[in-house]
Protein backbone atom coordinates (compact mmCIF):
# COMPACT_ATOMS: atom_id res chain seq x y z
CA UNK A 1 0.00 0.00 0.00
CA UNK A 2 1.92 3.09 -1.06
CA UNK A 3 1.33 6.18 1.15
CA UNK A 4 -0.23 9.40 0.76
CA UNK A 5 1.58 12.18 2.48
CA UNK A 6 0.69 16.37 2.21
CA UNK A 7 2.96 18.56 4.08
CA UNK A 8 1.17 21.47 4.78
CA UNK A 9 3.02 24.92 4.66
CA UNK A 10 4.39 27.24 2.19
CA UNK A 11 7.39 29.13 2.47
CA UNK A 12 8.56 29.38 5.76
CA UNK A 13 12.02 27.80 6.98
CA UNK A 14 10.48 24.96 8.90
CA UNK A 15 8.06 24.03 6.31
CA UNK A 16 11.34 23.03 3.90
CA UNK A 17 12.74 21.18 6.73
CA UNK A 18 9.71 19.31 7.18
CA UNK A 19 9.63 18.06 3.55
CA UNK A 20 13.41 17.38 3.72
CA UNK A 21 12.69 15.47 7.07
CA UNK A 22 10.09 13.24 5.35
CA UNK A 23 11.61 12.66 2.22
CA UNK A 24 14.45 10.93 4.35
CA UNK A 25 12.15 9.15 6.41
CA UNK A 26 10.33 7.84 3.24
CA UNK A 27 13.70 6.60 1.70
CA UNK A 28 14.72 4.76 5.18
CA UNK A 29 11.72 3.03 5.09
CA UNK A 30 12.05 1.81 1.51
CA UNK A 31 8.46 2.33 1.46
CA UNK A 32 6.16 3.95 -2.18
CA UNK A 33 4.85 7.21 -1.08
CA UNK A 34 3.32 10.41 -3.13
CA UNK A 35 4.34 13.44 -0.99
CA UNK A 36 2.62 16.75 -1.85
CA UNK A 37 3.20 20.22 -0.76
CA UNK A 38 0.98 22.80 -0.62
CA UNK A 39 0.17 25.90 0.71
CA UNK A 40 -3.95 26.28 0.50
CA UNK A 41 -5.67 27.56 3.40
CA UNK A 42 -8.74 25.48 2.66
CA UNK A 43 -6.47 22.50 2.92
CA UNK A 44 -5.39 23.51 6.29
CA UNK A 45 -8.79 24.26 7.31
CA UNK A 46 -9.73 20.70 6.20
CA UNK A 47 -7.16 19.43 8.38
CA UNK A 48 -7.72 21.58 11.21
CA UNK A 49 -4.30 22.81 11.41
CA UNK A 50 -3.80 25.96 13.19
CA UNK A 51 0.66 26.30 13.07
CA UNK A 52 2.40 25.08 9.96
CA UNK A 53 4.03 22.96 8.95
CA UNK A 54 1.76 20.16 9.26
CA UNK A 55 2.07 16.26 8.47
CA UNK A 56 -1.06 14.60 6.45
CA UNK A 57 -0.56 10.76 6.55
CA UNK A 58 -2.89 9.19 4.70
CA UNK A 59 -5.93 11.72 5.05
CA UNK A 60 -4.71 12.09 8.97
CA UNK A 61 -3.25 14.93 10.39
CA UNK A 62 -0.18 13.79 12.38
CA UNK A 63 2.22 16.69 13.26
CA UNK A 64 1.26 20.19 13.46
CA UNK A 65 3.16 22.89 14.58
CA UNK A 66 6.65 21.76 14.93
CA UNK A 67 9.04 18.98 12.83
CA UNK A 68 9.12 15.94 13.58
CA UNK A 69 13.10 14.34 13.87
CA UNK A 70 13.55 12.29 10.85
CA UNK A 71 13.11 8.63 13.21
CA UNK A 72 9.85 9.94 14.87
CA UNK A 73 8.50 10.35 11.56
CA UNK A 74 9.75 6.75 10.34
CA UNK A 75 7.86 5.83 13.24
CA UNK A 76 4.94 7.58 12.48
CA UNK A 77 4.85 6.26 8.72
CA UNK A 78 5.48 3.02 10.11
CA UNK A 79 2.06 2.82 11.98
CA UNK A 80 0.23 3.73 9.15
CA UNK A 81 1.67 1.15 7.20
CA UNK A 82 0.56 -2.03 9.57
CA UNK B 1 34.06 64.33 -9.89
CA UNK B 2 31.25 65.45 -7.82
CA UNK B 3 28.97 62.52 -8.48
CA UNK B 4 31.76 60.69 -7.40
CA UNK B 5 32.38 62.22 -3.47
CA UNK B 6 29.05 62.25 -3.40
CA UNK B 7 28.68 58.87 -4.00
CA UNK B 8 31.66 57.85 -1.63
CA UNK B 9 29.25 60.41 0.77
CA UNK B 10 26.52 58.41 0.45
CA UNK B 11 28.37 55.10 0.83
CA UNK B 12 29.85 56.57 3.79
CA UNK B 13 26.34 57.58 5.85
CA UNK B 14 25.35 54.15 5.26
CA UNK B 15 28.01 52.33 6.62
CA UNK B 16 27.84 54.66 8.80
CA UNK B 17 24.45 54.13 10.19
CA UNK B 18 24.86 50.36 10.10
CA UNK B 19 27.87 50.81 12.68
CA UNK B 20 26.34 52.75 14.59
CA UNK B 21 22.99 50.54 14.78
CA UNK B 22 24.59 47.31 15.17
CA UNK B 23 26.88 49.08 18.26
CA UNK B 24 24.24 51.21 19.64
CA UNK B 25 20.82 49.69 19.19
CA UNK B 26 20.90 46.06 18.53
CA UNK B 27 22.86 43.96 21.08
CA UNK B 28 21.61 44.30 24.44
CA UNK B 29 17.60 44.57 23.35
CA UNK B 30 17.96 42.72 20.02
CA UNK B 31 19.85 39.49 21.04
CA UNK B 32 17.72 38.78 24.08
CA UNK B 33 14.65 39.61 22.14
CA UNK B 34 15.62 36.69 19.29
CA UNK B 35 15.84 34.23 22.55
CA UNK B 36 12.77 35.07 23.52
CA UNK B 37 11.37 34.89 19.93
CA UNK B 38 12.87 31.22 19.80
CA UNK B 39 11.96 30.36 23.39
CA UNK B 40 8.07 31.44 22.75
CA UNK B 41 7.85 29.15 19.68
CA UNK B 42 9.73 26.23 20.92
CA UNK B 43 8.74 26.06 24.62
CA UNK B 44 5.74 27.28 24.94
CA UNK B 45 2.65 24.95 23.72
CA UNK B 46 0.42 26.49 21.40
CA UNK B 47 -2.20 24.93 22.58
CA UNK B 48 -2.31 26.93 26.00
CA UNK B 49 -3.11 29.60 24.09
CA UNK B 50 -5.49 28.31 21.20
CA UNK B 51 -7.82 27.09 23.35
CA UNK B 52 -9.14 30.57 24.39
CA UNK B 53 -9.56 31.22 20.49
CA UNK B 54 -12.14 28.10 19.77
CA UNK B 55 -16.12 28.91 19.06
CA UNK B 56 -17.51 28.14 22.23
CA UNK B 57 -14.93 30.52 24.08
CA UNK B 58 -17.32 33.52 24.86
CA UNK B 59 -16.57 37.22 23.76
CA UNK B 60 -15.19 38.28 26.85
CA UNK B 61 -12.35 35.81 26.67
CA UNK B 62 -12.23 35.51 22.63
CA UNK B 63 -10.80 38.95 22.25
CA UNK B 64 -8.64 39.41 24.72
CA UNK B 65 -7.20 36.45 24.33
CA UNK B 66 -6.96 37.09 20.43
CA UNK B 67 -5.34 40.25 21.06
CA UNK B 68 -3.04 38.77 23.90
CA UNK B 69 -2.47 35.30 22.57
CA UNK B 70 -0.38 37.66 19.37
CA UNK B 71 2.54 37.96 22.02
CA UNK B 72 3.36 34.40 21.90
CA UNK B 73 1.86 32.87 18.55
CA UNK B 74 2.76 35.61 16.08
CA UNK B 75 6.19 36.37 16.32
CA UNK B 76 6.54 35.84 12.42
CA UNK B 77 3.89 35.82 9.61
CA UNK B 78 4.30 32.63 9.04
CA UNK B 79 2.65 31.71 12.08
CA UNK B 80 0.02 34.43 11.83
CA UNK B 81 -1.86 33.75 8.51
CA UNK B 82 -2.71 30.09 9.41
CA UNK B 83 -4.01 31.17 13.00
CA UNK B 84 -6.26 33.33 11.29
CA UNK B 85 -7.55 31.61 8.95
CA UNK B 86 -7.87 28.74 11.63
CA UNK B 87 -10.11 31.52 13.72
CA UNK B 88 -12.07 32.80 10.87
CA UNK B 89 -13.15 29.17 9.74
CA UNK B 90 -12.82 27.06 12.54
CA UNK B 91 -12.40 28.91 15.69
CA UNK B 92 -14.03 31.86 17.59
CA UNK B 93 -14.98 33.57 14.31
CA UNK B 94 -14.30 36.81 12.46
CA UNK B 95 -14.29 39.42 14.95
CA UNK B 96 -11.41 37.69 17.26
CA UNK B 97 -9.50 36.53 14.04
CA UNK B 98 -9.44 39.84 13.04
CA UNK B 99 -8.25 41.56 16.42
CA UNK B 100 -5.67 38.65 16.49
CA UNK B 101 -4.24 40.18 12.81
CA UNK B 102 -4.26 43.48 14.07
CA UNK B 103 -2.64 42.99 17.12
CA UNK B 104 -0.12 40.82 16.62
CA UNK B 105 2.43 42.21 14.61
CA UNK B 106 2.05 45.04 17.07
CA UNK B 107 3.13 43.54 19.80
CA UNK B 108 5.78 40.72 18.43
CA UNK B 109 8.75 40.81 21.60
CA UNK B 110 10.93 41.89 18.78
CA UNK B 111 9.43 44.93 17.28
CA UNK B 112 8.74 45.97 20.79
CA UNK B 113 12.20 45.36 21.73
CA UNK B 114 13.58 47.03 18.75
CA UNK B 115 11.21 49.91 18.69
CA UNK B 116 11.65 50.65 22.25
CA UNK B 117 15.52 51.18 22.20
CA UNK B 118 15.65 52.63 18.82
CA UNK B 119 13.19 55.35 19.40
CA UNK B 120 11.29 55.64 22.84
CA UNK B 121 9.68 53.27 25.90
CA UNK B 122 6.80 55.93 25.03
CA UNK B 123 6.01 54.73 21.47
CA UNK B 124 6.65 51.08 22.00
CA UNK B 125 3.87 51.64 24.97
CA UNK B 126 1.97 53.52 23.18
CA UNK B 127 1.87 51.02 20.33
CA UNK B 128 0.90 48.17 22.78
CA UNK B 129 -1.70 49.65 24.24
CA UNK B 130 -3.49 51.75 21.55
CA UNK B 131 -3.05 48.91 19.14
CA UNK B 132 -4.94 46.05 21.66
CA UNK B 133 -7.37 48.32 22.25
CA UNK B 134 -8.70 49.23 18.40
CA UNK B 135 -7.59 45.70 17.65
CA UNK B 136 -10.38 44.38 19.93
CA UNK B 137 -12.88 47.33 18.21
CA UNK B 138 -11.94 47.08 14.68
CA UNK B 139 -12.65 43.03 15.41
CA UNK B 140 -16.02 43.68 17.13
CA UNK B 141 -16.67 46.07 14.26
CA UNK B 142 -16.08 43.30 11.70
CA UNK B 143 -17.99 40.97 13.88
CA UNK B 144 -21.04 42.80 13.80
CA UNK B 145 -20.99 44.06 10.52
CA UNK B 146 -20.40 40.86 9.03
CA UNK B 147 -22.46 39.28 11.40
CA UNK B 148 -24.68 36.96 8.83
CA UNK B 149 -20.99 35.69 7.23
CA UNK B 150 -20.29 34.19 10.81
CA UNK B 151 -23.40 32.20 11.95
CA UNK B 152 -23.13 30.62 8.28
CA UNK B 153 -19.77 29.67 9.96
CA UNK B 154 -20.86 28.10 13.13
CA UNK B 155 -22.50 25.51 11.55
CA UNK B 156 -19.75 24.08 9.83
CA UNK B 157 -17.07 21.28 10.81
CA UNK B 158 -15.57 20.32 14.45
CA UNK B 159 -13.44 22.01 16.71
CA UNK B 160 -10.20 22.76 15.87
CA UNK B 161 -9.52 24.15 19.49
CA UNK B 162 -10.32 21.92 21.86
CA UNK B 163 -6.99 20.29 22.65
CA UNK B 164 -5.49 22.45 25.44
CA UNK B 165 -2.01 22.18 27.24
CA UNK B 166 -0.04 24.07 30.18
CA UNK B 167 2.83 26.21 29.78
CA UNK B 168 5.47 24.30 32.15
CA UNK B 169 7.05 25.70 34.66
CA UNK B 170 10.64 25.69 33.35
CA UNK B 171 9.12 27.53 30.29
CA UNK B 172 8.28 30.20 32.29
CA UNK B 173 11.02 30.72 34.91
CA UNK B 174 13.24 30.65 30.97
CA UNK B 175 10.69 33.31 29.72
CA UNK B 176 11.13 35.51 33.02
CA UNK B 177 15.00 35.25 32.99
CA UNK B 178 15.16 36.02 29.81
CA UNK B 179 12.51 39.12 29.75
CA UNK B 180 15.00 40.11 32.63
CA UNK B 181 18.05 40.18 30.65
CA UNK B 182 16.31 42.34 27.96
CA UNK B 183 15.13 44.82 30.83
CA UNK B 184 18.39 44.57 32.94
CA UNK B 185 20.33 45.49 29.28
CA UNK B 186 18.27 48.58 28.14
CA UNK B 187 16.15 49.94 30.69
CA UNK B 188 17.95 53.61 31.63
CA UNK B 189 17.62 53.50 35.25
CA UNK B 190 20.24 54.36 37.84
CA UNK B 191 19.97 50.78 39.55
CA UNK B 192 21.32 49.55 35.79
CA UNK B 193 23.32 52.41 34.44
CA UNK B 194 25.08 53.97 37.57
CA UNK B 195 29.09 52.31 38.02
CA UNK B 196 29.76 50.17 40.51
CA UNK B 197 33.62 49.57 39.65
CA UNK B 198 36.18 50.91 37.33
CA UNK B 199 40.01 49.73 36.48
CA UNK B 200 42.41 51.27 33.78
CA UNK B 201 43.44 48.94 31.52
CA UNK B 202 47.43 49.47 30.11
CA UNK B 203 46.42 49.35 26.39
CA UNK B 204 47.66 52.44 24.89
CA UNK B 205 46.22 53.76 21.58
CA UNK B 206 42.92 53.65 22.19
CA UNK B 207 42.54 57.20 21.89
CA UNK B 208 44.24 57.32 18.60
CA UNK B 209 41.82 54.28 17.60
CA UNK B 210 38.85 56.52 18.47
CA UNK B 211 40.45 59.69 16.35
CA UNK B 212 40.43 57.27 13.35
CA UNK B 213 36.77 55.91 13.61
CA UNK B 214 35.50 59.36 14.10
CA UNK B 215 37.21 60.43 10.42
CA UNK B 216 35.79 57.03 9.08
CA UNK B 217 32.44 57.71 9.90
CA UNK B 218 31.97 61.16 10.42
CA UNK B 219 28.96 61.99 11.99
CA UNK B 220 26.77 65.49 12.70
CA UNK B 221 24.70 65.28 15.84
CA UNK B 222 22.59 67.49 14.89
CA UNK B 223 21.26 65.15 11.95
CA UNK B 224 20.74 62.46 14.29
CA UNK B 225 23.74 60.50 13.20
CA UNK B 226 25.58 58.35 15.74
CA UNK B 227 29.02 58.00 15.14
CA UNK B 228 31.29 54.70 16.30
CA UNK B 229 33.22 54.55 19.65
CA UNK B 230 35.64 52.27 20.14
CA UNK B 231 33.18 49.68 21.92
CA UNK B 232 31.17 50.07 19.65
CA UNK B 233 34.23 48.43 16.88
CA UNK B 234 34.91 46.12 19.30
CA UNK B 235 31.34 44.70 19.22
CA UNK B 236 30.99 45.00 15.75
CA UNK B 237 34.14 42.72 15.37
CA UNK B 238 32.92 40.11 17.89
CA UNK B 239 29.33 40.03 15.78
CA UNK B 240 30.90 38.86 12.98
CA UNK B 241 32.59 35.88 14.82
CA UNK B 242 29.40 35.09 16.36
CA UNK B 243 27.90 35.44 12.76
CA UNK B 244 30.89 32.63 11.67
CA UNK B 245 30.30 30.18 14.59
CA UNK B 246 26.70 30.30 14.74
CA UNK B 247 26.64 29.17 11.10
CA UNK B 248 28.67 25.92 11.75
CA UNK B 249 27.31 25.66 14.95
CA UNK B 250 23.56 26.53 14.94
CA UNK B 251 22.55 25.90 11.44
CA UNK B 252 22.17 21.97 12.38
CA UNK B 253 21.62 22.40 15.95
CA UNK B 254 18.24 20.35 16.02
CA UNK B 255 20.81 17.21 14.64
CA UNK B 256 22.49 17.51 17.65
CA UNK B 257 24.95 20.45 19.33
CA UNK B 258 28.87 20.31 18.22
CA UNK B 259 31.78 21.92 19.31
CA UNK B 260 30.87 25.37 17.34
CA UNK B 261 27.68 25.54 19.03
CA UNK B 262 29.08 26.20 22.43
CA UNK B 263 31.61 28.31 20.88
CA UNK B 264 29.08 30.53 18.85
CA UNK B 265 26.96 31.06 22.55
CA UNK B 266 29.74 31.53 24.52
CA UNK B 267 30.87 34.37 22.12
CA UNK B 268 27.26 36.05 22.59
CA UNK B 269 27.72 35.76 26.13
CA UNK B 270 30.85 37.36 26.09
CA UNK B 271 29.30 39.97 23.74
CA UNK B 272 26.36 41.11 25.64
CA UNK B 273 28.80 41.26 28.85
CA UNK B 274 30.36 43.59 26.80
CA UNK B 275 27.65 45.83 25.53
CA UNK B 276 27.12 45.57 29.54
CA UNK B 277 30.41 47.70 29.99
CA UNK B 278 31.30 51.18 29.47
CA UNK B 279 34.95 51.55 27.50
CA UNK B 280 36.16 55.21 27.91
CA UNK B 281 39.15 55.71 25.76
CA UNK B 282 42.06 57.61 27.50
CA UNK B 283 45.65 59.08 26.24
CA UNK B 284 46.79 56.52 28.98
CA UNK B 285 44.96 53.56 29.18
CA UNK B 286 41.50 52.39 28.07
CA UNK B 287 38.88 53.29 31.39
CA UNK B 288 36.81 50.31 32.38
CA UNK B 289 33.57 50.83 34.08
CA UNK B 290 31.52 48.58 35.45
CA UNK B 291 27.40 49.72 35.40
CA UNK B 292 24.87 47.64 37.54
CA UNK B 293 23.25 46.41 34.32
CA UNK B 294 26.77 44.38 33.82
CA UNK B 295 26.45 42.70 37.11
CA UNK B 296 22.87 41.99 35.99
CA UNK B 297 23.18 40.37 32.67
CA UNK B 298 25.75 38.25 33.86
CA UNK B 299 23.53 37.08 36.73
CA UNK B 300 20.61 36.73 34.29
CA UNK B 301 22.80 34.51 31.36
CA UNK B 302 24.49 32.57 34.76
CA UNK B 303 20.48 31.61 35.75
CA UNK B 304 19.84 30.90 31.80
CA UNK B 305 22.54 27.93 31.23
CA UNK B 306 21.76 26.41 34.38
CA UNK B 307 18.35 26.41 33.67
CA UNK B 308 19.05 24.94 30.60
CA UNK B 309 20.69 22.52 31.34
CA UNK B 310 18.77 21.01 34.24
CA UNK B 311 15.04 21.98 33.70
CA UNK B 312 14.69 20.85 29.93
CA UNK B 313 15.69 17.83 27.79
CA UNK B 314 18.48 18.66 25.46
CA UNK B 315 15.86 18.57 22.66
CA UNK B 316 14.04 21.01 23.72
CA UNK B 317 17.03 23.27 23.88
CA UNK B 318 18.37 22.19 20.64
CA UNK B 319 14.82 23.10 19.34
CA UNK B 320 15.44 26.52 21.24
CA UNK B 321 18.20 27.18 19.85
CA UNK B 322 17.39 26.49 16.41
CA UNK B 323 13.92 28.59 16.45
CA UNK B 324 16.06 31.63 17.90
CA UNK B 325 18.93 31.32 14.90
CA UNK B 326 15.87 30.71 12.33
CA UNK B 327 14.34 33.81 13.35
CA UNK B 328 18.17 35.63 13.56
CA UNK B 329 18.41 33.71 9.79
CA UNK B 330 15.39 35.41 7.98
CA UNK B 331 14.95 38.98 9.89
CA UNK B 332 18.72 39.68 10.42
CA UNK B 333 20.13 39.70 6.66
CA UNK B 334 16.93 41.86 5.69
CA UNK B 335 17.52 44.49 8.72
CA UNK B 336 21.42 44.82 7.62
CA UNK B 337 20.37 45.67 4.59
CA UNK B 338 17.53 47.96 5.57
CA UNK B 339 19.86 50.19 7.94
CA UNK B 340 22.54 50.55 5.42
CA UNK B 341 20.03 51.85 3.11
CA UNK B 342 18.30 54.42 5.41
CA UNK B 343 22.00 55.51 5.80
CA UNK B 344 22.33 56.00 2.46
CA UNK B 345 18.79 57.84 1.91
CA UNK B 346 19.96 60.02 5.37
CA UNK B 347 21.68 62.56 3.42
CA UNK B 348 19.31 63.13 0.43
CA UNK B 349 16.16 63.73 2.17
CA UNK B 350 15.36 67.59 3.56
CA UNK B 351 14.03 68.26 6.43
CA UNK B 352 12.28 70.72 5.70
CA UNK B 353 9.96 67.96 3.79
CA UNK B 354 9.59 65.93 6.62
CA UNK B 355 8.50 69.12 8.53
CA UNK B 356 6.58 70.67 6.26
CA UNK B 357 4.07 67.28 5.67
CA UNK B 358 4.00 65.82 9.50
CA UNK B 359 6.20 68.12 11.22
CA UNK B 360 3.13 68.60 13.71
CA UNK B 361 0.31 66.48 15.08
CA UNK B 362 -2.07 67.29 11.63
CA UNK B 363 -4.78 64.96 9.93
CA UNK B 364 -2.82 65.50 6.66
CA UNK B 365 0.39 64.71 8.95
CA UNK B 366 -1.40 61.28 10.13
CA UNK B 367 -2.57 60.17 7.01
CA UNK B 368 0.56 60.86 5.52
CA UNK B 369 1.88 58.07 8.01
CA UNK B 370 -0.34 55.75 7.47
CA UNK B 371 -0.28 56.00 3.54
CA UNK B 372 3.00 55.77 3.90
CA UNK B 373 3.16 52.50 6.06
CA UNK B 374 0.43 51.16 3.49
CA UNK B 375 2.26 51.49 0.26
CA UNK B 376 5.61 51.02 0.96
CA UNK B 377 6.77 47.25 2.19
CA UNK B 378 9.63 46.58 4.40
CA UNK B 379 10.47 43.35 5.78
CA UNK B 380 9.82 42.79 9.61
CA UNK B 381 11.79 45.45 11.59
CA UNK B 382 13.10 47.61 9.35
CA UNK B 383 10.07 49.95 10.01
CA UNK B 384 12.02 50.68 13.31
CA UNK B 385 15.41 52.25 11.38
CA UNK B 386 12.96 54.24 9.15
CA UNK B 387 10.79 55.83 11.65
CA UNK B 388 13.69 56.73 13.51
CA UNK B 389 14.93 58.38 10.72
CA UNK B 390 11.71 60.60 10.14
CA UNK B 391 12.18 61.07 13.76
CA UNK B 392 15.70 62.79 13.21
CA UNK B 393 14.57 64.85 10.30
CA UNK B 394 11.66 66.02 12.41
CA UNK B 395 8.40 64.16 11.83
CA UNK B 396 5.86 64.65 14.96
CA UNK B 397 5.50 61.55 17.69
CA UNK B 398 2.24 61.57 16.26
CA UNK B 399 2.07 61.23 12.68
CA UNK B 400 5.12 58.53 13.79
CA UNK B 401 3.01 56.27 15.77
CA UNK B 402 0.10 56.46 12.89
CA UNK B 403 2.98 55.01 10.64
CA UNK B 404 4.37 52.79 13.11
CA UNK B 405 0.90 50.95 13.54
CA UNK B 406 0.03 50.79 9.90
CA UNK B 407 3.18 49.54 8.30
CA UNK B 408 3.56 46.36 9.46
CA UNK B 409 -0.45 45.59 9.86
CA UNK B 410 -0.95 46.61 5.91
CA UNK B 411 0.65 46.08 2.71
CA UNK B 412 -0.40 45.82 -0.69
CA UNK B 413 0.92 42.19 -0.35
CA UNK B 414 -0.42 41.24 2.71
CA UNK B 415 -4.11 42.61 1.99
CA UNK B 416 -3.94 40.11 -0.82
CA UNK B 417 -3.53 37.38 1.15
CA UNK B 418 -6.20 38.40 3.90
CA UNK B 419 -8.30 38.62 0.64
CA UNK B 420 -7.92 35.28 -0.22
CA UNK B 421 -9.15 34.09 3.50
CA UNK B 422 -11.96 35.85 4.01
CA UNK B 423 -12.95 37.53 0.37
CA UNK B 424 -11.95 40.69 -0.81
CA UNK B 425 -15.21 43.03 0.37
CA UNK B 426 -14.62 41.78 4.16
CA UNK B 427 -10.57 42.43 3.69
CA UNK B 428 -10.66 45.95 2.01
CA UNK B 429 -12.92 46.70 4.75
CA UNK B 430 -10.53 45.91 7.38
CA UNK B 431 -8.22 48.02 5.27
CA UNK B 432 -10.48 50.77 5.98
CA UNK B 433 -11.06 50.62 9.35
CA UNK B 434 -7.39 49.91 9.98
CA UNK B 435 -6.81 53.03 8.22
CA UNK B 436 -8.97 55.24 9.92
CA UNK B 437 -7.74 53.64 13.62
CA UNK B 438 -3.98 54.12 12.90
CA UNK B 439 -5.10 57.74 12.26
CA UNK B 440 -6.77 57.97 14.86
CA UNK B 441 -4.11 56.51 17.07
CA UNK B 442 -1.57 58.84 15.53
CA UNK B 443 -3.74 62.04 16.47
CA UNK B 444 -4.37 60.84 20.27
CA UNK B 445 -1.26 59.82 20.46
CA UNK B 446 0.54 63.72 19.50
CA UNK B 447 -2.07 64.99 21.72
CA UNK B 448 -0.63 63.21 24.54
CA UNK B 449 2.73 64.44 23.11
CA UNK B 450 1.82 67.89 23.14
CA UNK B 451 0.28 67.94 26.18
CA UNK B 452 -3.34 67.02 26.62
CA UNK B 453 -4.06 65.24 29.35
CA UNK B 454 -3.96 61.42 29.11
CA UNK B 455 -7.48 60.47 31.28
CA UNK B 456 -9.10 63.28 28.47
CA UNK B 457 -7.70 61.06 25.53
CA UNK B 458 -8.26 57.65 27.59
CA UNK B 459 -11.49 59.22 28.08
CA UNK B 460 -12.36 60.32 25.01
CA UNK B 461 -11.23 56.92 23.30
CA UNK B 462 -13.54 54.85 25.30
CA UNK B 463 -16.44 56.93 25.11
CA UNK B 464 -16.22 57.16 21.20
CA UNK B 465 -15.26 53.57 20.94
CA UNK B 466 -18.83 52.19 22.79
CA UNK B 467 -20.90 54.62 20.69
CA UNK B 468 -19.56 53.46 17.83
CA UNK B 469 -20.33 49.96 19.21
CA UNK B 470 -23.24 50.86 19.99
CA UNK B 471 -24.19 52.42 17.34
CA UNK B 472 -22.98 49.09 15.46
CA UNK B 473 -25.53 46.96 17.66
CA UNK B 474 -28.43 48.98 16.65
CA UNK B 475 -27.52 48.45 12.80
CA UNK B 476 -26.64 45.28 13.14
CA UNK B 477 -30.49 44.20 15.15
CA UNK B 478 -32.29 46.08 12.57
CA UNK B 479 -30.49 43.60 10.47
CA UNK B 480 -30.66 40.97 11.67
CA UNK B 481 -34.62 41.16 12.05
CA UNK B 482 -34.60 41.52 8.45
CA UNK B 483 -33.06 38.17 8.29
CA UNK B 484 -35.50 36.29 10.36
CA UNK B 485 -37.74 37.66 8.31
CA UNK B 486 -37.23 35.11 5.52
CA UNK B 487 -36.25 32.43 7.71
CA UNK B 488 -39.90 32.18 8.87
CA UNK B 489 -40.14 30.92 5.66
CA UNK B 490 -38.48 27.67 6.22
CA UNK B 491 -40.86 25.16 7.48
CA UNK B 492 -43.08 25.70 4.03
CA UNK B 493 -40.02 24.86 2.38
CA UNK B 494 -39.56 21.72 4.68
CA UNK B 495 -42.37 19.94 3.07
CA UNK B 496 -41.34 20.11 -0.40
CA UNK B 497 -38.06 18.44 0.69
CA UNK B 498 -39.79 15.61 1.90
CA UNK B 499 -42.09 14.90 -0.58
CA UNK B 500 -39.24 14.28 -3.26
CA UNK B 501 -38.34 10.99 -1.19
Amino acid sequence: MALNIKVLGSGCANCARLEKHVKAAVEQLGVEATIVKTGDFDEYAKYNLLATPGLVVNDKLVAAGRVPAVSQIVTLLANELV
Amino acid sequence: MNIISLLIGLLQSGLGNLAAYLAAHVLLCLVPAFFIAGALTALVPKEAVTRYLGRAAPKFISYPASAIGGFVLAVCSCTIMPLFAGIYKKGAGLGPAITFLFVGPAINILALAYTGVAIGMDIAIARIVLSIAFGIGIGLIMALLFRKDDMAHDAAGPDAFAASASVPRASWLLLALLVFLLIAGTLQVGLFTDSYAQITLPIRGTDALQATLNRLVPFDAARGEEGVTVQGAVLIVLLAAIAGAAWRGLNRVDEGFNRWTTVALALAATTLLVAALRLTPAAGGLTVAFPGKFFAVGAAMAGIVVLARRGFEPEQVQEWLWETWRFVRQIFPLLIVGVFAVGVVRPLIRPEWIEAVAGSNTLVGNVAGVLFGVFMYFPTLVEVPIARLFLDLGMHRGPLLAYLMADPELSLQSILIIASVIGRRKAWTYVGWVALFSTLAGLLYGAWVDGVSAWLILGGTFAGLALLALALNRLAARAARSIIAPQVAVPETVPVETSEH
